[in-house]
């Protein structure tokens, strides 16, 4: 009887328990059992757990007035009011996924891994590699230092089974990313994927994904577009080109009142759709780009490229592309005597760009997804035991994918084996998520809506700055009419020289 | 005392844990018996709508009888991505399997991989008229024909298949099309000799292919990221449909083309071109854009998977919300068909101009809201949805819009009939 009544009391206490998991939570590592559930999340979970095949969770649904933070004057046809507006609201999914039950007869819980990981060949790049694998390599390794990290902490908390990444490289040729997907979805049973960087590929992955109904987060696509395509299963925890362009924008023209800036970009999507954004919003505030220049993937001699640059009297230079790329670009526009300012995406953080570029490096400013630089407890405690289990320093890629993933592990302990409640507890948790690269907010369209930086490389040290450190009025008032942007800016601090 | 709390608790752990198996279960639907004859069977209509107050008003044709199919009956799985009409038969394309569907007989023939389908997921479905093979897109697996009993299978390493993630499938002449992931591919049938068509020698500003149909000398390809592609098959030249306002954010003007760049879906009918998108709908005249978003005709959603044309005047639209339909396009009228969550019983509307005009509930319409793929039979109409096959049966069938409609008196007759069962039960209450 006894025994009885401790089961009893045992299955009473998992059902009310707010807690998942069982120990002592570590501060350091919020994410891993045992945590407990906000009111928020519990909320969710109850009202997720309560529908049946052809209900809907009543859920509120994020409603946003703007999409992307996008400032007022950089606004599309801002002077007319579109039709239709899109994005602006919390995306649903209708489908029968939440019924179906877990099953029984697991070993492991398998997630998903697809990045560019040895050198392939590309369609769109000509037949050549994007050469994307040194992102990819980062990328693995903060994915498999979180799946370390679960199995250590017991695994999946409800059966004890360890997860097990299954990792995919990611090949543009003939499209075989779907492939992979399909194989990673039918053969392995994956419950979430975790990839990719190159847009085009990643587009193929989340159009499979969104067929069969499988959680696809992506922690080093920049691409604006990955988003913008009304896939309730896709997420992103990494601040897009798009909020990195809006940055870089503000900065060259608001603050720096550059008038006449060039462009030089990967000839592939990346480049393309990387400086979109640019582009538009130079036009829009009146300072049209005064020279777009492509260059293919791996491009040794920039001359043709500097000369139109020169030629267009550029007072300052963008490049959006590969790190190796950008040095050797800004090194042949030095040898040219050209002294203007250079900016670049955040590809240009990597070592190689400092390596490559030597002194040239001196100045360059950087757009930045995160700040690498703050004191949080947090994130240099990853950084430790990053350096611990790959002699190496994690950097943008290893960062976000870490983040990436245990956001995967954290909605598998709280929803269960379900991809379609996987997929709602990350849509719709309260409360952004704190990673180790910062706070993650996610938007209507599950795109990580969180601040971004401008890096400055000086002294051998790359300086990272908020918009509010750079004297830039907040993103939440550039979406206002004129009228009201009535906000002080706070006190910037002096960028370095 | 100890024992009561003990039996208390037990039962309502007992309770707790038969809950979840319910939900976990997945299908608190009453069984419906597979060969039962369909009835229009109204509970009521909300009190500010009157159905017989419209008898002089020009209303679509509206489908008042369904029958479902699910596993129960045959199906090899629920989750049904494609459906296609041939005659007497409906191949269905399903998460995994074949089935097919004989009219005539009521029987249904399945087909897995261990009956020499080649994948399990069929994403696709076309009918070679001349010859009566069924082309079969495989999602990830590649292009099957299945005739004679026999499954050829062309794949990226047997084939100049482009992709084996395959999305649509149509027969044009003496050509197979696939719309797949990375490009389209096509096969000629008399030669085999197989053209890949993709950025480099098509106006595709992507190639993630999503949809291809055929009609009246025209290819039309739905391409996410770059519109509705349309190859003219006399003079093989292409003409390419995208957004205007080249925005993904906002459609600036709703007329002014397709209303935006990622595209599900295109059918070409009667000179009409129809296209589907996750964002709304749009229409060609050839001459004229026309745009159409779920808040202004009633339709359920705007995110719409797939869309079947009846006609230039009508089309059927697979939404994530359930069935919308364009069914009068001169008249402006609209209907949608959906599944109430609470009741599960099936919910009809039409509307004009933006205005409801009735609601009819029924016992059955679409299986689920979460549809996936439509087709037009004749009089009847085939949806597949998430959870299940919805055969909406066309007695009656009239295109365009009609005073006094035959459906309409049958709902009333039906309606006066239950309000009469009503009045006569007894009641207990209100002494």
């Amino acid at each position: 009887m006894e025994a009885i009544y401790s089961l009893t009391f045992l299955v009473g206490v998992l059902f009310q328990s707010d807690w998942i998991g069982s120990g002592t939570p570590d501060p350091l590592r919020p994410w891993l059992p045992p945590f407990q559930l906000s009111e928020g999340m519990k909320r969710v979970l109850e009202e997720i757990n309560s529908v049946n095949a052809y209900q809907v969770p009543n859920l509120p649904k994020k409603r946003e007035p703007v999409y992307a933070y996008t400032p007022l004057d950089v606004t599309p046809f801002r002077h007319v009011e579109p039709h239709k507006r899109h994005f602006l609201e919390q995306m649903e999914y209708w489908g029968p996924g939440r019924a179906i039950p877990e099953p029984q007869d697991l070993k492991t819980v398998k997630i998903g891994f697809i990045g560019p990981l040895v050198p392939t060949v590309s369609v769109a790049v000509g037949g050549r590699s994007h050469n994307e694998e040194r992102m990819g390599i980062k990328m693995l390794q903060g994915a498999k230092l979180a799946i370390e990290e679960a199995n250590e902490r017991g695994g999946y908390v409800r059966r004890g089974i360890p997860f097990e990444l299954i990792v995919r490289n990611d090949n543009g040729l003939w499209g075989s990313t779907g492939n992979e997907v399909i194989d990673l979805a039918y053969k392995e049973q994956v419950w979430a994927i975790l990839g990719s960087i190159d847009g085009a590929n990643t587009h193929i992955a989340i159009r499979v994904g969104l067929k069969i109904e499988l959680p696809m987060m992506s922690s080093g696509d920049l691409d604006p577009t990955y988003i913008e395509t009304n896939i309730p299963w896709v997420f992103r925890c990494i601040s897009d080109d798009r909020q990195q362009a809006y940055l870089l924008v503000d900065y060259m023209y608001r603050k720096l009142d550059l008038k006449r800036v060039a462009i030089l970009r990967s000839s592939n999507r990346y480049g393309r759709f990387g400086v979109r954004e640019v582009v538009d919003g130079s036009r829009r505030l009146g300072r049209p780009i005064v020279v777009e220049m492509a260059y293919p993937v791996g491009c040794q001699d920039f001359s043709i490229q500097l000369e139109r640059i020169e030629q267009a009297k550029a007072d300052a230079v963008v490049h959006w592309g590969n790190a190796e790329d950008g040095a050797r670009a800004l090194n042949q526009m030095r040898a040219r005597g050209m002294t203007q300012p250079f900016f670049a995406c955040d590809r240009c953080l990597a070592p190689e760009f400092v390596e490559i570029a030597g002194p040239n490096a001196e100045g360059v400013i950087c757009a930045s997804p995160w700040n690498p630089d703050r004191n949080d407890p947090i994130f240099l405690a990853f950084k430790e035991r990053f350096r611990a289990r790959f002699n190496e320093e994690p950097e943008t890629y290893a960062a976000h994918a870490y983040d990436g993933m245990n956001m995967l592990l954290w909605a598998i302990q709280v929803a269960g084996l379900n991809r379609a409640k996987i997929r709602d507890v990350l849509a719709y948790r309260p409360e952004p998520f704190v990673g180790v690269t910062g706070e993650i907010p996610l938007s209507a369209v599950n795109d990580d809506a969180g601040e971004v930086y401008l890096a400055k490389f000086v002294g051998g040290k790359w300086h990272y700055y908020s918009r509010q450190e750079l004297g830039l009025p907040p993103r939440e008032i550039l979406v206002r009419p004129p009228a009201e942007q009535t906000v002080q800016v706070g006190p910037a601090r002096a960028v370095q020289e | 005392m100890r024992g009561g709390i003990v039996a208390f608790l037990l039962a309502l752990t007992g309770g707790l844990l038969w809950g979840v198996g319910a939900v976990l279960a997945g299908d608190t639907t009453p069984a419906t018996p597979s060969g039962a004859q369909p009835t229009v069977t109204p509970a009521s209509v909300p009190a500010d709508q009157s159905a017989e107050q419209l008898t002089n008003v020009p209303l679509p044709f509206v489908y008042t009888k369904w029958r479902h199919f699910t596993v129960e009956d045959g199906l090899p799985n629920d989750h049904i991505f494609a459906v296609k009409v041939d005659g007497p038969r409906v191949w269905i394309g399903t998460e995994n399997g074949l089935a097919c569907y004989d009219k005539r007989t009521g029987k249904m023939r399945v087909w897995k991989e261990e009956d020499g389908l080649p994948w399990r997921v069929v994403t696709a479905i076309d009918i070679d008229r001349k010859t009566g093979d069924v082309w079969l897109g495989l999602f990830g697996g590649g292009l099957a024909r299945f005739s004679g009993g026999r499954f050829d299978h062309y794949h990226q390493l047997n084939s100049g298949l482009v992709n084996d993630v395959v999305y649509g499938v149509a027969v044009e002449n003496d050509h197979v099309w696939a719309a797949t992931t990375a490009g389209a591919s096509r096969l000629n049938l008399k030669t085999g000799q197989w053209t890949i068509f993709t950025e480099k020698n098509a106006p595709m500003e992507e190639i993630w292919n999503y949809a291809v149909h055929y009609r009246d000398g025209k290819v039309h390809l739905a391409v996410w990221g770059s519109g509705v592609l349309e190859f003219d098959v006399a003079t093989e030249r292409w003409q390419v449909y995208l957004d205007p306002d080249r925005e993904m954010e906002i459609d600036l003007y709703r007329d002014d083309g397709i209303i935006h760049v990622i595209t599900t879906g295109a059918n070409y009918v009667d000179g009409i071109l129809w296209v589907s998108s996750y964002f709304g709908l749009s229409r060609y005249d050839g001459r004229r854009w026309r745009g159409f978003y779920a808040h202004e005709t009633g339709m359920p959603s705007d995110f719409t998977n797939s869309l079947r044309a009846r006609s230039g005047q009508e089309c059927y639209f697979a939404h994530d919300k359930g069935l919308g339909v364009i069914a009068h396009f001169d008249s402006d009228t609209y209907a949608s068909y959906t599944r109430d969550q609470k009741t599960l019983r099936g919910k009809a509307a039409v509307f004009r101009s933006g205005k409801k005009l009735i609601e009819l509930d029924l016992e059955k319409t679409i299986p689920h809201n979460f549809c996936i793929c439509v087709d037009v039979d004749e009089k009847d109409i085939w949806v597949g949805t998430s959870k299940g096959l919805g055969w909406g049966i066309g007695d009656g069938y009239y295109p365009g819009v009609r005073e006094n409609p035959v459906w309409l008196a049958e709902y009333n007759q039906s309606r006066q009939k239950q309000d009469l069962t009503a009045a006569s039960t007894p009641t207990t209450t209100g002494q």
